[in-house]
């Protein structure tokens, strides 16, 4: 060992020149999964540490659309303090002339809110204060964005429902806001709850969440509290929530976030691993002589090896060491560029996790990627010497077949320790199993593609153009960069093309799978004696057509199949359907596009005992069918329904549509309002927003297209963020890239001298070699494109279950910048080539 | 010729002419400029003064593209260290300038000037699958297979053994005789130099004598 560590001293004497691309590409690779991960876990330890803030309390429990009655009320104020909110989608209607009416996300709170934590206003002042009635007007603060859409100033005046609000000061920040940060349409206004009941928007059925928390006393246990609520409240549908629940979806998509972008981050670091082994034989084939001479001194295999690897380990050393160091200091870089996107504020510290799995990644990738050719060089004949330094070296890392069944049992277990390291610290096991299939999988596509691409090159047999013939020939050619760029460059590409197709096909699902003829508007919470008049202003608007209206109220499962829903184990798929109140409506004819797939719908005049038509996902995930029956309380009453018939509902369409769909005679007579929509076109929009805010300050008007627009700019954020790590996993592409053509430039410098003697002019050399790179960039676009969409296509389909469509722009995208790549870089070298004078090569040696 | 360590004189004020279908060798010591004739000569490299002229055209006015076409259609070369292209078959070493000429029939030629020095069964092999003997056959193959009026030929026995060196200067001779190409030959072996039409003694980057082996022999 110490012979070996002196042997290896000696070596690294003559600097790092060849290693930079070695530790570059481990850097980069390990640099991504640390930031990453250092990132995802800053937020995580802010989230934890502002638990009750996030949560607004010790306990949080919440309600869709009814308030807690008098009783629950008392009870809840014994277990500590209490404070109550309304949170809704509201249109606050400035007072002013060339006001605009907009829906805003209304936050009516009590006195006592925030429990924790502080409400930040602009330029200070308190919330209380705020919000207090101030000569007979309530006071309201809102987000900025608030201000530019109803383009109204401070101080200005604005009506919620029937109360009026002056608009006092913005929100800096709302400590519990990260609870809204994915779903909410419209900005922020904030009253108080006693203004939200001058306004009469709370009427039975409108759609209110109601929002209760609880500050314990001293040493409570909020698990304890959690337990006693859900004890003595069982089957009000609360969700009620404990601390260790608290942002619970900033987790949720943190969680997801963070396992995309760390195996894109690991993506790039396999894609290095190729630059690794590319560097390390390129390195190995230069000591060649070295180790011979050091064979025919005596130097036994084990030393040799053991002195190369120790070279090797301590420069990956170092370049997982940039790599961390990296990793880490960009989230203190990034910092106050992302805090505005992120609704909590992140914990950034040096954290060991982060960095001890970045560094086993590279660790582990560094090994098994250097390993293959330290084996090779290990076996190195020492007769070597004695032949001509002419012998092509023919053997790539991937050529393995030279090694015994002991080197291949070795290469498996670091390559099965990688794939366990890769599961065990996937935050989805399973999502980190099929990352391993798939790695797996495209390292052994690349080689065989490669293998297919040179195959058909030898076939393609001599076509007339010299060029072409020649730059198809270099494509095969013994010791061609054939299989060796199409797998560096074509892993980054797939990651590329798989990323970029999985965020189409979402952003797809968002904008383009919305139907030409989809409602131009949604209308919530239009009180029954309003219908009427309202359905009259609709059609007095030109452009529109008739409103397409159902009675909604609110009901929520208590038994299946006489089964209470809290006995029953139901799949995580379908807990929503059961957790708190859904929507129900009722109808005498099915809904319009409605597809019954079992069963029968009643007679339109049907008046006998209740019947439902059910949505057939969610029967199929509660194992029942039509004949069973189905309890709903619907205002506290049990609703008995037996299953007339199953509708497979395609939610894209925008059309109204219910789980429930009862048929009349019981719930015509509770009272209920009405949501609609109706389709326009888009000039009659404006005017349509316009009579309809003007006229029923009450109903809350969603623009369908305003909806698409803030879904889509949120995926357009988590896009920037997937977008920069994928381009790592290009850099990583770009580096081996580079490497390959650098290791085949001597070769192409000869080859262009000995072309010149040959009478060959620089044009047309330049052009063998630009056929070449273009050839070889498609085939690897092509090669990229496939493996790429099939990763996607498995995602999007097998672990997402949304439609698929194939994006050619994403194809026509990759396959062009593979060719400029591979174009750019090869010819770079060419040209270096080209200027070469031929003397110094041709010269007798 | 300009160099990092500013110009060199390699040759001062050499005078040359050899006509066509003479065989001359040229011979000197190490160091003598030897290599840089040829390479001027061959359009390789750019005299910075005087004038040189290849199967009738002046190399002077010559961009780097007219000389390699001029290279392409009137001059073969056979280098000491081969210089074939290791990743290509004989067959396709031998084709190149053909290709590069455009000739439809490259392949056919090729073939028929591999058989010719005798690598008919050799024509798929690799140079590393070749003896050194047979790279140099294949090096000559290439060199003659675009009839030049040229041939130039750097030491080209040098990395071969006394036997193989001997069949290969014969092929090269037979040849040069049978299509009546100009040869000069650069060598260290006065054995060699003998057989030549010509001597041409070069030291320090002159020519310092000139000479016909058969008016010696004859004397």
């Amino acid at each position: 060992m110490n012979l070996a560590l002196r042997l290896a001293r000696r070596e690294m004497r003559s600097g790092l020149g060849g290693f930079r691309l070695f530790i570059a590409c481990l850097a980069v690779g390990v640099g991504a999964i640390a930031a990453i991960l250092s990132f995802s876990r800053a937020v995580e330890e802010g989230v934890r540490a502002d638990s009750r803030e996030i949560l607004g309390g010790d306990v949080s429990i919440s309600v869709l659309y009814r308030e807690a009655t008098p009783d629950q009320m008392a009870f809840l104020n014994r277990q500590g303090t209490l404070t109550r909110w309304v949170d809704s989608r509201a249109m606050a209607h400035p007072v002013k002339e060339g006001g605009h009416p907009t829906l805003v996300q209304l936050k009516a709170v009590e006195g006592a809110y925030p429990l924790y934590g502080k409400m930040e206003l602009r330029g200070g002042g308190s919330l209380a204060e705020a919000l207090a009635k101030r000569d007979g007007v309530w006071g309201a603060v809102v987000e900025e964005a608030a201000l530019k859409r109803m383009n109204i100033a401070l101080g200005d005046l604005v009506k919620v429902g029937e109360a009026t609000v002056q608009v006092r000061a913005l929100i800096a920040r709302e400590p519990d806001s990260g609870l809204n940060a994915f779903a909410s349409l419209g900005p922020r206004l904030m009253m108080s709850f006693d203004a939200l009941e001058e306004s009469a928007l709370v009427q039975p059925g409108s759609l209110l969440s109601w929002q209760y928390r609880l500050r314990l006393p001293p040493g409570a246990s909020d698990t304890a509290a959690v337990e006693a609520i859900r004890e003595h409240y069982p089957r009000e549908g609360w969700r009620v929530q404990s601390l260790a629940d608290a942002g619970g979806g900033i987790r949720f998509w943190l969680d997801r976030l963070t396992q995309f972008l760390g195996l894109i981050g690991l993506s790039s670091l396999l894609v290095g691993g190729v630059g690794v082994g590319n560097s390390v034989s390129s390195f190995l084939a230069t000591r060649q002589r070295t180790i011979a001479t050091m064979k025919c001194l005596g130097a036994p295999e084990r030393l040799i090896f053991t002195t190369y690897l120790l070279q090797l380990g301590a420069l990956a050393l170092l370049g997982i060491a940039i790599g961390v160091a990296v990793g880490v200091a960009l989230p203190f870089v990034a910092q106050t560029a992302i805090a505005d996107l992120l609704p909590v504020r992140a914990r950034i510290a040096l954290y060991l996790r982060p960095i001890l799995v970045a560094a086993g990644f590279g660790v582990l990738v560094a090994l098994l990627f250097a390993l293959v050719p330290l084996m090779q060089a290990r076996v190195v004949p020492a007769a070597t010497l004695m032949r001509g330094a002419v012998v092509p070296q023919r053997t790539r890392w991937w050529r393995w077949q030279r090694l015994g069944w002991r080197d291949a049992a070795v290469l498996a277990v670091v390559a099965m320790a990688l794939a366990a390291f890769t599961v065990f610290t996937a935050v989805e096991r399973r999502i980190g199993a099929w990352f391993v299939l798939g790695s797996v999988a495209a390292f052994l596509a690349f080689p065989a593609l490669a293998q297919g691409v040179m195959l058909a090159a030898a076939r393609a047999g001599k076509p007339r153009f010299a060029a072409l013939r020649l730059a198809l020939a270099n494509l095969h050619r013994p010791g061609a960069p054939t299989p060796v760029v199409m797998l560096s460059l074509g892993l980054g590409l797939t990651v590329l093309v798989a990323t970029a197709l999985i965020q189409g096909n979402l952003r797809d699902q968002i904008t383009s799978r919305i139907p030409k003829d989809a409602p131009a508007f949604f209308f919530v919470d239009i009180q029954s004696n309003q219908i009427d008049a309202f359905e009259k202003a609709i059609a007095a608007v030109p452009g529109a057509d008739a409103l397409d209206k159902v009675p909604s109220l609110r009901g929520r499962i208590v038994k299946i199949g006489g089964t209470p829903v809290g006995e029953m184990i139901v799949p995580s798929n379908a807990r929503w359907a059961i957790d708190g109140d859904r929507g129900v409506t009722y109808a005498s004819t099915p809904p319009e596009g409605a597809q019954i797939v079992a069963g029968q719908w009643w007679p339109p005049d049907y008046r006998g005992p209740q019947l439902v038509s059910f949505d057939e996902g969610l029967a199929e995930a509660f194992h029942i069918g039509v004949g069973d029956t189905i309890t709903v309380n619907v205002l506290g009453r049990d609703v008995d329904a037996r299953i007339a018939s199953l509708r497979r509902i395609v939610w894209q369409t925008l059309a109204l549509n219910f789980v429930f769909v009862f048929s009349p005679g019981t719930l015509d007579k509770a009272p209920h309002t009405y949501l609609a929509t109706v389709k326009a076109t888009p000039a009659a929009e404006d005017e349509i927003f316009k009579v309809i805010t003007d006229r029923f300050p009450n109903v809350t008007v969603v623009r369908i297209r305003d909806a698409i627009q803030t879904a889509s700019d949120v995926l357009g954020n988590i896009e920037l963020a997937t977008r920069a790590i994928g381009l790592l996993s290009i850099l990583a592409g770009v580096l081996v890239l580079a490497g390959a053509m650098l290791a085949t430039q001597r070769r192409r410098v000869h080859e262009a001298v000995v072309m010149k003697v040959l009478g060959a002019t620089r044009a047309r050399i330049a052009g063998i070699f630009a056929w070449e790179f273009a050839a070889l960039g498609l085939a690897t676009a092509l090669a990229a494109i496939g493996v790429g969409t099939l990763a996607a296509w498995l995602v999007v389909r097998r672990l997402m279950h949304l439609e698929w469509t194939f994006l050619p722009g994403v194809a026509i995208a990759v396959a062009l910048g593979a060719m400029a790549l591979t174009l750019a870089f090869g010819l770079a070298g060419t040209l270096a080539a080209l200027r070469q004078r031929p003397l110094a090569l041709l010269r007798n040696e | 010729m300009a160099s990092d360590a500013g110009t060199v004189n390699i040759l001062r004020g050499v005078s040359l002419d050899v006509a066509a279908g003479e065989i001359a060798a040229v011979v000197g010591p190490s160091g003598a400029g030897k290599s840089s004739l040829m390479m001027i000569v061959g359009a390789l490299e750019r005299a910075t003064s005087g004038r040189v002229e290849v199967a009738g055209r002046d190399l002077g006015p010559l961009d780097d593209d007219a000389r390699a076409r001029l290279r392409r259609d009137n001059v073969g070369i056979v280098f000491q260290g081969f210089h074939l292209i290791p990743t290509m078959t004989a067959l396709e070493n031998v084709a190149l300038p053909l290709e590069f000429a455009g000739r439809a029939d490259a392949f056919d030629t090729a073939r028929t000037a591999l058989e010719r020095v005798g690598l008919g069964p050799r024509l798929g092999h690799y140079p590393a699958q070749l003896s050194g003997g047979e790279q140099q056959r294949v090096a000559v193959a290439r060199a003659f297979v675009g009839r030049p009026k040229l041939l130039l030929a750097d030491e080209p026995t040098g990395n071969l053994d006394g036997a193989t060196g001997k069949q290969v200067m014969d092929l090269l001779f037979d040849l040069a005789r049978a299509e009546g190409a100009t040869l000069i030959l650069i060598t260290h072996d006065m054995a060699l130099a003998g057989r030549c039409d010509r001597i041409v003694h070069v030291a320090d980057g002159l020519v310092v004598s000139d000479e016909r082996p058969q008016a010696l022999a004859a004397q």
